[in-house]
């Protein structure tokens, strides 16, 4: 069977076995220090991405300069 | 050691001493086997007993984003232009909401993983971190206006700020140490449905049913046209309705309550739902408020429950407490979910446990980041001379802004077949996101403009 967590007596066999029956194996907490593998990005992916992010900054810039404008 | 239904999982490198079965799995486990067992009985009550139990992410997101400063975005847009274009214009918003939040819930129920930890996983710690950093600016942000609405609302019964905002964290701590999703869940949703508060407070001005007919039919009148105050309560209507920290709550909430493919269409009722009932409340309000455009009072002086002490002339005193009560509920409960978004997105990021089935001893990390998220937003609230209302606005106002870029990871992991399978977004979801992801994009555009050149909408006809 597998194992319990340390410090997780209480947990017993029957415990675990509604839990292996219940849930989906992706589900279990401790499976899931596992990575998704890595998406490489495509060229117009990156280009989105980063003109989105420009934006965001650009964006920012214009909300402190109305703030600013505002308090003075 | 046979893993059984595990053993597919052996091709992703996993071991049997991976298998590791924690409290939190097993408190995950006894939701899923009640789940199962109301799935396999036939009939309607028992339908209504699953819809009853998958029911919770999809309405606790919606009315949590009805939240303080949501609220108070919306009687000021009552306030300043009445019953007119700004009723239909928020049922739009809340269209956009479904479309973006579907999409966490089926990402959530797919592939088992948060927001936070897709992204980095799937794009890199590099572009993970940029979206945590916004995601965690804005998250702060808000927290901080949802204490400033919890201090507004208490101080219309007198409660000093001090006392408002220790009422506030002791409420957080009650909220969140039950130590099971499916109890926080349950008590969160009961609170939160007292949003609806605002439909009484709005019955009790005796609204024109007319005019609110007619706005709805012809997005009419705007008074005062297109201007860069208009376009303010644009972007903050918006800012009230979608938001960053929607994406990461409703996916982790998804995951935590161990919603599975099979739950896709109920999560869909959820969403929906929650949407309709956040929808019911945003128009309320402004309903409610709207009599103070008829008065010709402004909202420029007033700061979170001083709509309610303005609107005391017009519907009495219980009527204006019933809107304070409102604005304290919205800040209460969107200062827990929000919170816990940033909490869920920690935990995801640096691989620690990350669950409300957690003890504190097992989730320590998960409650540390918690609650001082929350103490530090309530301090600063307590600093004096704040421009509250100002505040508030504005932190709407940036939440549309870091809505493309969060929005794009979202289309782009919604759509990547290695993660969703064949729970990829059909076409016409792709289409409805893109045009939400274009129509905030423009938004937040105009009003850069507005901003740069502000003769701008002078040129073009407004004001």
């Amino acid at each position: 069977m597998p194992s319990k967590d340390k410090g997780h007596s209480s947990i017993t066999s029957s415990d675990q076995e509604m839990v292996l029956s219940s849930l989906e194996p992706e589900q279990l907490a401790g499976l899931k220090k596992h990575l998704i593998p890595r998406r490489h990005l495509k060229g117009p992916e990156k280009f989105v991405m980063w003109s989105l992010r420009i934006y965001l900054l650009f964006m920012i810039v214009v909300v402190i300069y109305q703030v600013w404008a505002s308090l003075h | 050691m046979n893993l059984g239904p595990l053993s597919r999982l052996t091709q992703r490198g996993v071991t049997q001493e991976d298998v590791v079965i924690t409290h939190e799995d097993v408190d995950r486990a006894h939701d899923r086997v009640r789940v199962s067992a109301a799935r396999a009985q036939r009939g309607t009550f028992s339908k209504f007993r699953l819809l009853w139990l998958l029911v919770g992410p999809g309405i606790l997101v919606m009315l949590g984003e009805n939240d303080g400063p949501s609220m108070i975005s919306y009687a000021a847009t009552g306030a300043r232009f009445g019953i007119g274009f700004f009723i239909p214009f928020v049922i739009l918003t809340f269209c956009m909401a479904i479309v973006v939040q579907e999409m966490t819930m089926r990402l959530g129920s797919a592939t088992h993983r948060g927001h936070a930890e897709l992204i980095f996983d799937r794009f890199g710690p590099f572009w993970g971190w940029f979206s945590m950093i916004d995601l965690g600016i804005g998250n702060f942000l808000t927290l901080i206006t949802e204490f400033i609405a919890i201090r507004a609302g208490l101080g219309f019964f007198g409660v000093p700020p001090w006392a408002a905002v220790l009422s506030a964290l002791v409420f957080l701590c009650l909220a969140v140490m039950m130590h099971r999703y499916w109890t926080w869940e349950r008590t969160l949703l009961a609170i939160a449905v007292f949003n609806l508060i605002f439909v009484p407070v709005a019955l009790l001005t005796h609204p024109n049913w007319h005019s609110v007919g007619s706005a709805l039919i012809t997005w009419k009148p705007l008074p005062g046209g297109l201007s860069q105050d208009t376009l303010i309560i644009v972007l903050a209507d918006i800012g009230a309705t979608v938001t960053p920290w929607m994406l990461f709550f409703q996916q982790s909430a998804t995951v935590d309550k161990g919603l599975t493919r099979k739950d896709i269409h109920l999560g869909r009722i959820d969403t929906v739902v929650g949407a309709a009932l956040a929808a019911v409340a945003a128009v309320a309000t402004i309903i409610a408020t709207a009599p103070l455009f008829a008065h010709h009072m402004t909202a420029e002086n007033f700061q979170g429950a001083e709509f309610a002490q303005a609107l005391q002339p017009l519907i009495g005193r219980f009527g204006a407490a019933l809107f304070a009560l409102g604005i304290v509920e919205a800040g209460m409960v969107a200062s827990v979910t929000i919170s816990i978004s940033s909490a869920y997105a920690f935990g995801e990021v640096v691989h620690r446990p990350h669950s409300l089935n957690l003890p504190v001893a097992q989730g320590k990390a998960f409650y540390t980041v918690l609650f001082l998220c929350a103490a530090t937003a309530g301090a600063i609230v307590l600093i004096p001379g704040l421009p509250l209302v100002y505040v508030v606005l504005l932190v709407n106002v940036v939440a549309v802004l870091a809505m493309p870029p969060a929005l794009v990871f979202l289309f782009m992991l919604a759509n990547d077949r290695e993660v969703m399978g064949d729970l990829v977004s059909p076409t016409w979801a792709n289409i409805l996101a893109t045009c939400v992801v274009v129509f905030l994009t423009l938004a937040g555009l105009l009003f850069g403009l507005s901003v740069i050149a502000p003769n701008l909408f002078a040129f073009i006809g407004g004001k």
